[in-house]
């Protein structure tokens, strides 16, 4: 078993580790745990939205061009329904899946333009 | 009338429901116990003909060990309180993350997630239900490991465990999923933990390599089932091949399926072609990007004038046989040759691979990537072919023979169209089986339009079953018909052993239409 690779810990240091892995089959250490970490928002959109929202897939609407500061409250919280309750073919997502502090910034990077992935204008007419 | 009644599980008092909720707290925290009408939102969206209120759940739990499980399943048996087990909850199209029925409290295991273990040497994962295929693809990328997976089509959002416990499938030679899973963790109705296979042995080193362990070989009774909570999974993965070769073969005339199954099938339980190949019907291979209504916006069937318009259009054919071939450069180019005889005989078959596949229309692109395991959702475009979020997946079992290919085919169409929708269809082979995949794509914003579905997608199931064709797997709403249609005997064997496993029903109660 010397070369099986096992998920690295962001919890727990390495030390313990191998301490607990001695301990076998029945008592596998929690080695990953993800749940109570929060991403960052290109993490999550690379993740989850744009396999279907960038601008190359066009299964879904490009969703990271930037509005005007003065409709991102209204942005996001058409966002924010929309995510958790889906809409048409868009599957709801749940806190489970997208937490409320990552969705939140999830929002404010999309509603600012700062994920935005569109193709860059060439300039070219 | 209080447009905010408190929904409860059935059968249960409110407050014997407030006393396990409470409890679900001490075990939980609070904060992991869901019970806001606008945290549960998420656990209500369908896609399939079913009534929207048939399916809201009262509450949602979110553990995060076994140990959480086990406590939580002790709770639910003191208080009677059903639960419906999910995972990642993006069985799109066969109910979602949905309950099975109003009332239910969701058992949400996506939190645990926990990649436990990957071996480069034998090719095998342990894992938690709540990983990722995406999660999972991104650790074998960062530890740098030659190793595939077979993701089914929502690939990224979905997760191994879930899918296989659904008997899923993919598209490398690794596609039948349940095939190539080994060891469970289960947690029992009763609270007790039990492992599958070697799993039982303590120290065991053979769990994800030795499926049958010792005994009744017991892992296919936690498939499909809700017969215990199954909180580790173990399955194999595919080591990268030195070569992939990603191809196509195109045939023009819709009898021409007889041609392809019978050519392809000595080759597949050959392993001259090793994937679980897939032959796309016209409308699914346009439907992943084009929009129905630029080429026909009636409300009956897409018309054949039509059809032949998409593929003139699009460069593809009736029937686009996507499969592939992996191994060193040697054995690609053997078997190569062996493909291009047997499907070259007729001179009606149009094969390409490299630069003249990636030319044409169609999903070359995205079927080579779902062939090498890549993360790709491209598929979901046909959500946009009719529009309006209604999608179940009517999926029978036939097996790998042309002329009961076309037949199941034919009787496919004539009912599709007897409602007016369309066959966007496609089967996948297995060695000697095809799962004979076909989306029923609707609008749900339409309620006639849904009624039309369901009545539909009922009658489908019946008429197929008369011709002796069972499904594989089917959405929420249909799996009392769909269980019925396998015989009672078998139905009676199922409630015997819910009976001795989880006398109170509380486990996913109807699903695969079994109940205490």
């Amino acid at each position: 078993m010397q070369n099986t690779t096992t998920v690295p810990s962001r919890h727990l240091p390495s030390r313990t580790l191998g301490a607990l892995a001695l301990f076998g089959a029945l008592l596998l250490p929690p080695v990953a745990a993800n749940a109570s970490e929060t991403r960052e928002p290109d993490e999550v959109y690379r993740q989850v939205c744009a396999h279907c929202h960038a601008p190359d897939k066009a299964v879904g609407p490009e969703i990271t061009i930037a509005f005007p500061e003065a409709a991102w409250e209204a942005r996001g919280n058409y966002i924010r329904n929309t995510v958790r309750h889906g809409r048409a073919a868009m599957p709801a997502f749940r806190t489970a899946k997208i937490s409320d502090a990552e969705l939140d910034g999830l929002i404010q990077a999309l509603v600012s333009g700062e994920l935005d992935d569109a193709p860059a204008a060439t300039g070219e007419e | 009338m209080s447009t905010t009644q408190r929904i409860l599980p059935k059968g249960v008092s409110e407050a014997d429901f407030d006393a396990a909720l409470a409890r679900f707290r001490e075990i939980l925290g609070a904060d992991s116990v869901l019970t806001e009408s606008d945290q549960l939102a998420a656990y209500s969206k369908i896609m399939m003909a079913g009534d929207d209120a048939d399916y809201i759940p009262s509450a949602a739990l979110l553990p995060t060990t076994t140990e959480h499980v086990q406590e939580i399943v002790r709770t639910c048996n003191q208080y009677k309180v059903p639960i419906w087990t999910i995972s990642t909850g993006k069985n799109l199209g066969y109910g979602s993350a949905a309950p099975g029925e109003t009332g239910q409290v969701m058992l949400d295991m996506h939190r645990m997630n926990q990649i436990l273990d990957v071996d480069p040497e034998v090719c095998t994962a342990l894992l938690e239900p709540g990983v990722t295929y995406q999660q999972l693809y991104d650790y074998i990328k960062e530890n740098d490991l030659k190793l595939w997976l077979d993701p089914p089509a929502p690939s990224a959002i979905a997760g191994p465990v879930g899918n296989t416990l659904d008997r899923g499938v993919g598209y490398t030679p690794y596609g039948e999923h349940f095939m190539f899973q080994c060891g469970m963790e289960v947690v029992l109705a009763n609270g007790e933990v039990i492992r599958t296979g070697m799993g039982g042995i303590e120290n065991s080193s053979s769990w994800q390599v030795f499926k049958w362990g010792y005994g009744p070989y017991i892992d296919g009774l936690f498939t499909q089932s809700n017969f215990g909570i199954v909180t580790k999974m173990g399955l194999w993965l595919m080591p990268e091949p030195p070569a992939y070769r990603p191809f196509i073969i195109q045939y023009q005339d819709p009898e021409d399926i007889e041609e392809i199954v019978d050519v392809l099938r000595p080759l597949r339980i050959a392993q001259i072609i090793p994937n679980a190949v897939v032959i796309v019907h016209t409308l699914w291979d346009a439907g992943t990007h084009v929009v129905r209504k630029d080429y026909y916006d009636g409300k009956e069937s897409i018309p054949r004038e039509a059809i032949e318009r998409i593929k003139a259009d699009e460069g593809i054919g009736e029937w686009n046989v996507y499969a592939a071939l992996y191994g060193t450069p040697e054995q690609i180019e053997v078997n190569w040759n062996i493909i291009e005889q047997a499907f070259g005989a007729s001179g009606k078959a149009k094969i390409m691979y490299g630069e003249e596949a990636e030319q044409r229309g169609g999903g070359f692109e995205y079927r080579s990537a779902l062939m090498k395991g890549d993360m790709n959702l491209q598929e979901f475009g046909l959500y946009n072919w009719r529009g309006g979020g209604g999608s179940m997946w009517f999926a029978p079992v036939s097996q790998a023979k042309g002329s009961e290919t076309k037949d199941q085919t034919e009787l496919a169409q004539q009912i599709l169209g007897k409602y007016g929708f369309d066959y966007v269809a496609e089967y996948i082979v297995g060695w000697r089986d095809m799962h004979h995949v076909i989306d029923l794509l609707y609008n749900r914003q339409d309620p006639e339009e849904t009624k039309r579905a369901h009545d539909c997608f009922a009658e489908l199931i019946d008429e197929f079953a008369k011709r002796g064709y069972g499904l594989y797997r089917t959405n929420t709403e249909f799996m009392e018909q769909v269980a019925g249609t396998f015989g009672e005997p078998l139905r009676e064997v199922h409630k015997t052993l819910k009976n001795a496993l989880d006398p109170n029903g509380i486990l996913s109660p109807g699903k695969s239409g079994i109940r205490s």
